[in-house]
């Protein structure tokens, strides 16, 4: 025992002096989590800003009203900076190259046409270059024709009841009522959240368990380089037993991965403003995910012949099961089939446990099934693992 | 030639290498297939609906809301049930319904219903099928309160009426089309433009993860001794430029062409294509040839993908550029990533010609020159001492 912990002891040191494991364990996770939160962030704080052009052809009340009322606003809430312009082919032009992400037209006669109670159309020409600021022009557009519709259709319901032609100024009045008409009912966005990542802890946990998979390897794949390096056959010359120096390596890479993780979830708290929860649930989750990470990459690492082979195999599965685990973007959109692939991977359990945590309501009891599949996984590849590393020891 | 030879034995190099050759040629594209099924939205976006009350309008709303095409719609039984449906990801985003709607509409009240969503989802696709189902019912039930008060009768009647009056009434619509032509959106495959980030992403990464061969060249001192046979130091650099040049190259036609066959992506003007890509791997061989010359071990090398991924997620690899702030617009441009995006963003989506893409290339180009450069001064030092 004595001399597992001289041995972890020792590999430790090593690994603090030598700058690359500071990098993969530290700070590449947490310098990632920030671009990517910076970058990302946006969608959460609603920052996306787009330019729309307008064609005003009709100079008439419904076409200002468009202009004034539902563009200005979207100008006056930082969404859209709002150009007008004097032709349609100009603004489709611009639709066309991209200087904007849609045109909205408001054709000659329109004014006339809606307040006559004969159809007309808006039209809404957007850039195919650009996926969101056109889908919300083409909502703001079919928003304002819903709306013109509804007080169109209680003037004539209105009209219809009294059975009688409204003079011009009644309908003026109606026109007034209809539209001060409170709406019968809204739909108010709610987030789910509870147990759920805001964005910037999403990134700070995703990056952290990302790159867990690849700390987690250095113990096993230092065993390697020792053996080629001739350090393991003078190690297993002196009084050591054979258990002792793979005790000493996963010991190594136990304290290395919890420390890194600890490291991560302080940094990222008090850098970022990440929220990680239940102090309790999240280091139960750190260990379990270590154990978990330990015992895929020890296993990886033991199909390998040398220490470059066993960091490739290493990084083609930490990439991937990274990628399928959700570590890089949410896998709450995918569909189905996708979410329950995920769960063969330690990752998403990891992620999972994390995200009930973050949202500040959930306990350690709410991440028993994802300590249980962590422990799981680690238990089996850790078992496998152990069994094949008495070959590399051997040898 | 001889720079030849010394480009071929770096990609021979690659092709020994399987974990390499993965990286280069299978990641890409399971990625590419992987984001392509995630966000293409192709698939039927699934709603989750609560409504616990009885009564007229909220089962109208119902039943409108399950009739609205594309969309499969799943009731829950209470609130609960139906938020841990949405975290679960068992449904995209839900509706709750009060149970006292039906009571609200009917006695002027408003009735607040609830959209569930996750927080940072950006479609907008399933927010505007609810909205326009509510205000259409809304329509009626606005027509029947002004009709109800100005004509004199009850709610009920009035909105009979309005039922009557709205099958009558031509109304006022919006059409959206697309400037390239052709139907809004639709006409666009799904894994178009994650082709065109992930060919950027990966060409730029794998470059820069290819620079360890070249540092492992330089410590076991392989150019110097190239450098005592006839062979220039100028041959040398170019040789190592070219094979990393390559290897760039090779990958980024690969995914061009694989992404075109099993997706059926579509990259728009071939020569302005191409040109893109021989651009853009002309700047990643700058950078690895760069990195290559001034790191001194591989373990600084290792690095070298974070550092690939932080530009790439910078870039607009990984988000369109288009929901960027203005200000993280104006650093994404400091990154070659965003301008080959934008680039590829043009022929993909607005069959852009080769001469529309110009000023991306030439900034590309500068990139690659200046890269180029500052590379082969440093290697240079690096082997001739």
């Amino acid at each position: 025992m004595r001399s597992a912990l001289l041995i972890a002891s020792k590999d430790l040191l090593r690994s603090v002096r030598d700058r690359s494991v500071i990098m993969l364990a530290i700070v590449a996770p947490l310098g990632l989590a920030f671009i990517l939160s910076t970058v990302l962030g946006n969608a959460d704080s609603g920052s996306l800003h787009v330019r729309f052009a307008v064609v005003d052809q009709d100079k008439g009340p419904v076409a200002s009203t468009f202009v004034n009322g539902a563009l200005r606003s979207l100008a006056e809430h930082g969404i859209a900076t709002i150009d007008r312009q004097p032709s349609v082919a100009a603004a489709t032009r611009m639709a066309r190259d991209g200087s904007v992400a849609a045109a909205f037209i408001l054709p000659a006669g329109l004014s006339r046409a809606v307040q006559s109670g004969r159809g007309a159309r808006l039209s809404v020409v957007t850039d195919p270059g650009s996926v969101i600021g056109s889908q919300i022009a083409a909502s703001v557009a079919r928003g304002y024709a819903t709306e013109l519709n509804a007080v169109r259709l209680s003037i004539a319901t209105a009209a219809s009841l009294r059975g009688e032609q409204p003079t011009r100024s009644q309908i003026a009045q109606l026109r007034r009522r209809a539209a001060a008409t409170e709406m019968p009912g809204v739909v108010s966005q709610t987030r789910v959240g509870s147990r759920e990542f805001d964005t910037k802890t999403f990134f700070a946990a995703g990056m952290a368990v990302f790159f867990l998979f690849f700390t987690t390897q250095m113990g096993a794949v230092s065993l390697l380089r020792e053996r080629s390096e001739g350090t393991l056959a003078r190690l297993l010359a002196a009084p050591l037993s054979r258990a002792s120096v793979v005790a000493g390596k996963a010991l190594f890479t136990f304290v290395l991965g919890v420390g890194s993780m600890a490291v991560l979830v302080v940094a990222s708290k008090f850098l970022m403003g990440a929220r990680w929860g239940n102090p309790a649930g999240v280091g139960a989750l750190i260990v379990a995910g270590v154990f978990a990470a330990m015992g895929v990459q020890s296993l990886v690492t033991t199909l390998a012949r040398t220490d470059a082979q066993a960091a490739g195999y290493g990084s083609i599965v930490g990439v991937t099961l990274g990628l399928l685990g959700g570590t890089f973007f949410p896998l709450s959109q995918a569909p189905g089939f996708i979410s329950r692939l995920s769960f063969f991977t330690p990752h998403a359990w990891l992620m999972r446990g994390f995200g009930e945590l973050s949202g500040g309501v959930a306990g350690l009891s709410d991440v028993v099934p994802s300590l249980a599949a962590l422990l799981a996984f680690g238990a089996v590849t850790g078992t496998v693992a152990l069994v094949r590393s008495k070959t590399i020891v051997a040898a | 030639m001889k720079v030849l030879t010394i480009a071929a034995m770096n990609l021979k190099r690659l092709t020994r290498d399987r974990i390499a050759l993965f990286f280069v040629f299978v990641f890409p594209m399971i990625l590419i297939l992987l984001i392509g099924v995630s966000f293409g939205g192709d698939f039927t976006p699934r709603l989750g609906v609560v409504f616990r009350g009885g009564g007229g309008f909220g089962d109208e709303l119902v039943r409108s809301i399950t009739a609205q095409p594309g969309l499969d719609v799943q009731r829950f039984d209470n609130k609960s049930s139906l938020v841990d449906g949405v975290e679960r990801g068992m449904v995209d985003a839900a509706v709750v319904v009060p149970a006292a709607y039906d009571d609200a509409l009917r006695s002027g009240r408003q009735a607040q219903i609830a959209f569930v969503a996750h927080p940072g989802d950006l479609s907008t696709a399933l927010r505007t099928s609810v909205d326009s189902v509510v205000a259409g019912q809304a329509a009626r039930v606005r027509a029947a309160r002004l009709g109800a008060s100005y004509g004199g009768v009850t709610f009920q009647e009035a909105l009979t009426r309005a039922g009557t009056v709205a099958t009558t009434l031509p109304g006022v619509d919006v059409a959206v089309t697309s400037a390239g032509g052709g139907a809004d959106q639709a006409s666009f495959g799904r894994f178009d433009l994650g082709a065109a980030s992930q060919l950027v992403l990966f060409v730029f990464l794998n470059s820069v993860a290819g620079s360890v061969a070249l540092i492992q060249s330089r410590q076991l001192g392989m150019l110097r001794r190239m450098l005592s046979t006839p062979l220039s130091a100028r041959t040398v650099l170019l040789g190592e430029a070219a094979g990393r040049f390559g290897i760039a190259l090779v990958q980024g036609a690969f995914i061009v062409f694989a992404s075109a066959l099993l997706f059926g992506v579509r990259w728009g003007d071939p020569p302005a294509a191409a040109a893109l890509v021989v651009a853009f791997s002309l700047v990643a061989t700058g950078a690895a040839v760069l990195f290559g010359s001034i790191l001194s071990n591989e373990h600084q090398a290792a690095a070298l993908t974070p550092l690939g991924l932080a530009l790439a997620a910078l870039g607009g690899c990984m988000v369109p550029l288009e929901i960027f702030s203005p200000t993280m617009k104006k650093i994404a441009h400091l990154t070659p990533h965003a301008w080959a995006i934008e680039g590829f963003t043009a022929l993909i989506r607005r069959h852009a010609s080769l001469a529309a893409v110009m000023p991306q290339l030439g900034v590309l180009v500068a990139f690659a020159v200046v890269l180029l450069a500052a590379a082969s001064w440093r290697l240079r030092r690096a082997i001739v001492g």
